[in-house]
């Protein structure tokens, strides 16, 4: 089934056009997003039940943006009626007037030739099979706390065992004089932590689910619950890692977690304008293996960061931006675009209506290749494979690595020896690291449950993912 | 619509609710080395309701919630429909029942601060100056930054008889400095105020432009190896993080964490036993950033950490409840003591001194810090030296015995306490 259009940003739409007809007298340009986003988590644990709408993710609100001599401007704002349109008008014009009059001595304001406003109709939805409003939330929560329940009875070291399940339906809306673009997307996700401790130490093993979609996410969740308990209790037991430069399998999470923190983040153009990106002169340069290939695109895949078109009203992309080794090009906002002289990616999205768009990434993925795991794996004949990519963090100026794994499996003579280790730090030069690559395997997985900050925030949801991967990575 | 969602309350019946009403006016601006890119105004009002729903499951009373975002321009049949909607999902949430914040006094405030004198796009642009003041060189300088001024305005109001509120001021933003020779590097800072306090956003904008100097001359990473580490600046705060997240009423509840009132928590190893802390005693206080929490309680200072002892736990409503202490809201801020040591005195024996990583993680669960090393200078007890690169994997169960405190202080908005933190014998993944 297709989602649904906005029942309320139709009632908006005749209001929002006399406001916008009012902002196109007085700008050269002028545009209005507005959004109508419904969000919900489900939790279950041993300390409790809840179901919240999420503030973050819900809202209904609008954005408008002016170029006044070439200077960009916007006014977030979240009421307007028939009768207010005059009273919002001012209030926009006004205070956007006001700000900015004194500037910073040495600082100047940009002026830009204006945004390009192509003529342009989309009226699109994503698909769903169940709707998580129609499943009943008594009947989403029976299913988390029975998979709680199962969680915390499987080993007495189980301290507790979180289930979670949370989706997002949307319909955004764009207007500007050329552009009426309308889109309606849901996707779901779900996970289950299960936190085990011994002394003093706490570990947990995480399992997550996600697709463009609506509650049918659910039905592999609980087939991961065993999975996730042993590991847990696995990491009890682990030892810290010996510090060193190994031959590595990478699961397609920790793929993930390179493709999107390693180097994606790198080539978000935003990034170039500032000049904080090295990727800006590795343009047509060799910057991994050639078995690599990396997209990125609201269409690369449906998944959770699956859109019709962007936060400034261009459509979505399918981007290669690494093309066996050779990077390509980088991904981009339409602001972004206007300093680079290029045309956008698609990639220009807010958190919501209050904040500003950035460039930022949506789909992540490296394409599959040819190895089988278990090939891999007998390849190496001293090293580890990493699992459960925890956290990462960017670093577009020198392309230094920093991410999180929770688990590194010890690999002698090409079998895993059951040995664990934990928490391992992975650090590096991201080009290093992807040249370094060797094998990769036939199937790619990808997931998102959770969110990409821009910096330390603007949380937009994204996914990642890939292939298993060989290479050689240092680990802490 | 404060109006129109009471009477959909009373009309559906719903006993026991939560509404609170947050209004944001703000002003941003966002600056590409020394141009203003975008600048940006908000006017927006969000209404967040939570109900409350008594029942019964197997003999014991229950109390479950949900909560709900109610929109300007909803109707009276959508509001009944979104908070009707709400209250059905409470009957499914089987927490055990507990009694809401009672009320004990009513009253509006405007939190004190200077920020106050002027409108909210002077603030902005007040803010903008003082950040720019400071980048006048042609070696290092402002990359980009991002300055916001929020004034923000909170009413919340409980079946239970509160109907209070208070309004703030508030500056954040962050900066990237940048230094091209020898080799291209920046540092990223961020910044929070409640005040005008532009003296301490030049001396914080200055610092980072000498840190970004020094990291351009760092080439090498420092071997692996276990080093005497010392941490300053904000990643001291990030530490104590650790007995903020501990003493939580629901990590207790959960058993997350086994801290106990009146017992020395510094002098814990990993496997729980007591060690004699042979460095300095910790003592914290909890200081409220914002008068009144979301659930209606008036917040007030309180000693968390007594010389190392547990003096409360801190926490919300149902948690708090549960064990039956005095609900306490979360905080916002932190005071810890000044140390024994001056930071000059940290320096005279061999120390490796972080004072910017990638991403600094503190996790409460395990007790590990740590993250990857942008910036360090490296004492070997001949010279020092700039180092980036590798990382630190430190554990506070190993070394919260040993530490030692500046006695120089650092004040910011969620922290005033010591301006730098020496842990011993913490291991460095580096070349």
């Amino acid at each position: 089934m297709k989602v649904k259009e906005s029942e309320y940003l139709k009632l908006k739409k005749p209001i929002l056009k006399k406001l916008l007809a009012k902002l196109l007298e007085k700008y050269e340009y002028a545009s209005i997003l507005a959004n109508d986003s419904k969000s919900t988590n489900y939790r279950v644990s041993k300390t409790g039940t809840n179901i919240s709408e999420d503030g973050t993710l819900s809202e209904r609100g609008f954005c408008a943006k002016v170029y006044d001599k070439g200077r960009a401007a916007e006014y977030s704002f979240n009421s307007i009626e028939d009768d207010t349109v005059d009273t919002v008008f001012n209030e926009i014009t006004e205070r956007l007037n006001t700000l900015g009059q004194t500037l910073p001595e040495g600082v100047t304001a940009y002026g830009f030739n204006g945004i390009e406003d192509e003529e342009l109709y989309i009226n699109e939805s994503t698909e769903y099979e169940v709707d998580p409003e129609t499943k009943g939330d008594n009947n989403i929560i029976d299913l988390l706390t029975r998979i709680s329940e199962k969680g915390r009875a499987y080993d007495e070291r189980i301290v507790n065992c979180n289930v979670a399940f949370s989706y997002q339906k949307y319909s955004k809306m764009f207007l500007s004089r050329n552009k009426d673009l309308t889109q309606n997307v849901m996707w779901s996700c779900g996970f289950i932590v299960v936190m085990a401790k011994e002394g003093e130490e706490i570990q947990n093993s995480y399992k997550p689910v996600s697709m463009l979609g609506g509650i049918e996410v659910l039905d592999t969740l609980e087939s991961k619950l065993e999975d996730a308990c042993k590991i847990a209790i696995e990491l009890l037991a682990a030892e810290p890692m010996v510090p060193g430069e190994y031959d590595c399998i990478c699961e397609p999470d920790v793929t993930g977690m390179i493709v999107h923190e390693a180097f994606g983040h790198g080539v978000e153009m935003d990034m170039f304008v500032k000049d904080r990106a090295q990727a800006r002169g590795f343009i047509g340069k060799q910057v991994a293996s050639e078995l690599i290939t990396m997209h990125d695109g609201a269409c690369t895949i449906p998944q959770v960061a699956t859109y019709f078109f962007d936060d400034e009203g261009i459509p979505a992309h399918d981007t290669i931006i690494i093309d066996k080794g050779i990077l390509k090009t980088g991904i981009c906002d339409a602001q972004s675009a206007m300093h680079l002289g290029i045309a956008g990616t698609g990639n220009g999205r807010r958190q919501d209506m209050t904040r500003k768009a950035y460039t930022r990434m949506t789909n992540t993925i490296f394409e599959a290749g040819t190895s089988k795991v278990e090939d891999m794996i007998a390849s190496i004949k001293d090293g580890f494979l990493l699992c459960q990519a925890s956290s990462g963090m960017e670093d577009p100026k020198n392309w230094g690595i920093q991410l999180m794994v929770d688990i590194a499996r010890e690999i002698k003579d090409g079998k895993l020896t059951g040995k664990i280790y934990s928490p391992i730090v992975m650090t590096g030069y991201v080009p290093d690291l992807l040249k370094s690559i060797s094998m990769i395997s036939d199937k790619i997985e990808a997931g998102g449950t959770g969110y990409c900050g821009k910096g330390y925030k603007e949380w937009v949801k994204v996914s990642d993912g890939g292939p298993y991967i060989k290479a050689r990575i240092r680990l802490g | 619509m404060k109006e129109k969602i009471l009477a959909s309350l009373k009309r559906l019946n719903i006993e026991e609710y939560t509404l609170n009403i947050t209004t944001y006016k703000s002003a941003q601006m966002f600056f590409i080395k020394k141009s203003l890119d975008t600048k940006r105004a908000e006017n927006t009002v969000t209404y967040n309701v939570n109900v409350f729903r008594k029942f019964e499951k197997d003999g014991k009373e229950m109390k479950g919630n949900s909560s709900v975002y109610i929109y300007n321009g909803m109707t009276d049949d959508e509001i009944d429909t979104a908070l009707n909607r709400a209250y059905l999902a409470a009957s499914f949430v089987c927490n055990p029942t507990y009694e809401l914040m009672e009320c004990t006094e009513n009253k509006f405030t405007t939190m004190e601060s200077d920020l106050f004198n002027y409108t909210i796009e002077e603030c902005c642009e007040k803010t903008a100056e003082a950040l720019f003041a400071a980048d006048n060189r042609s070696d290092v300088f402002i990359n980009s930054a991002e300055v916001f001024a929020y004034d923000t305005n909170v009413e919340i109001i409980t079946s239970t008889g509160i109907d209070s509120g208070y309004n703030k001021r508030t500056i954040t933003g962050e900066f990237v400095a940048q230094c091209k020779e020898p080799q291209d590097v920046e540092t990223y800072k961020d910044f929070k105020y409640y005040t005008l306090d532009t003296e301490a956003l030049k001396s914080k904008v200055s610092k980072t432009l000498e840190y970004t100097l020094d990291r351009a001359k760092a080439k090498e990473a420092p071997k692996a190896g276990k080093y005497r580490v010392i941490l300053s600046d904000n990643y001291v705060s990030d530490i104590f993080e650790y007995y903020n997240g501990r003493s939580q009423a629901s990590y207790i509840y959960a058993k997350y964490s086994t801290f106990e009132i009146g017992q020395n928590v510094q002098a814990l190893n990993a496997d729980g036993e007591y060690t004699e802390i042979k460095g300095d005693k910790i003592s914290m206080t909890l200081i409220p950033t914002e008068p009144l929490s979301e659930e209606g309680i008036w917040q007030k200072e309180r000693v968390l950490l007594d010389n190392g002892e547990l003096k409360t736990y801190q926490g919300g409503l149902r948690f708090s409840r549960y064990l039956g202490i005095e609900p306490t809201g979360y905080y916002g801020c932190t005071k810890v003591n000044a140390g024994s040591m001056s930071v000059e005195d940290m320096k005279k024996k061999p120390y490796l001194w972080v004072v910017n990583f990638s991403d600094f993680q503190m996790d409460d669960f395990t007790g590990h810090f740590g993250g990857e090393i942008r910036l360090a200078f490296l004492y070997d007890g001949e010279k020092v030296t700039p180092v980036t690169g590798g990382s630190i994997n430190g554990s506070i169960l190993d070394t919260q015995t040993n530490i030692i405190l500046s006695k120089e202080i650092q004040r910011e908005a969620n922290f005033t306490g010591p301006y730098a933190i020496c842990f011993e014998d913490v291991p460095v993944a580096g070349v």
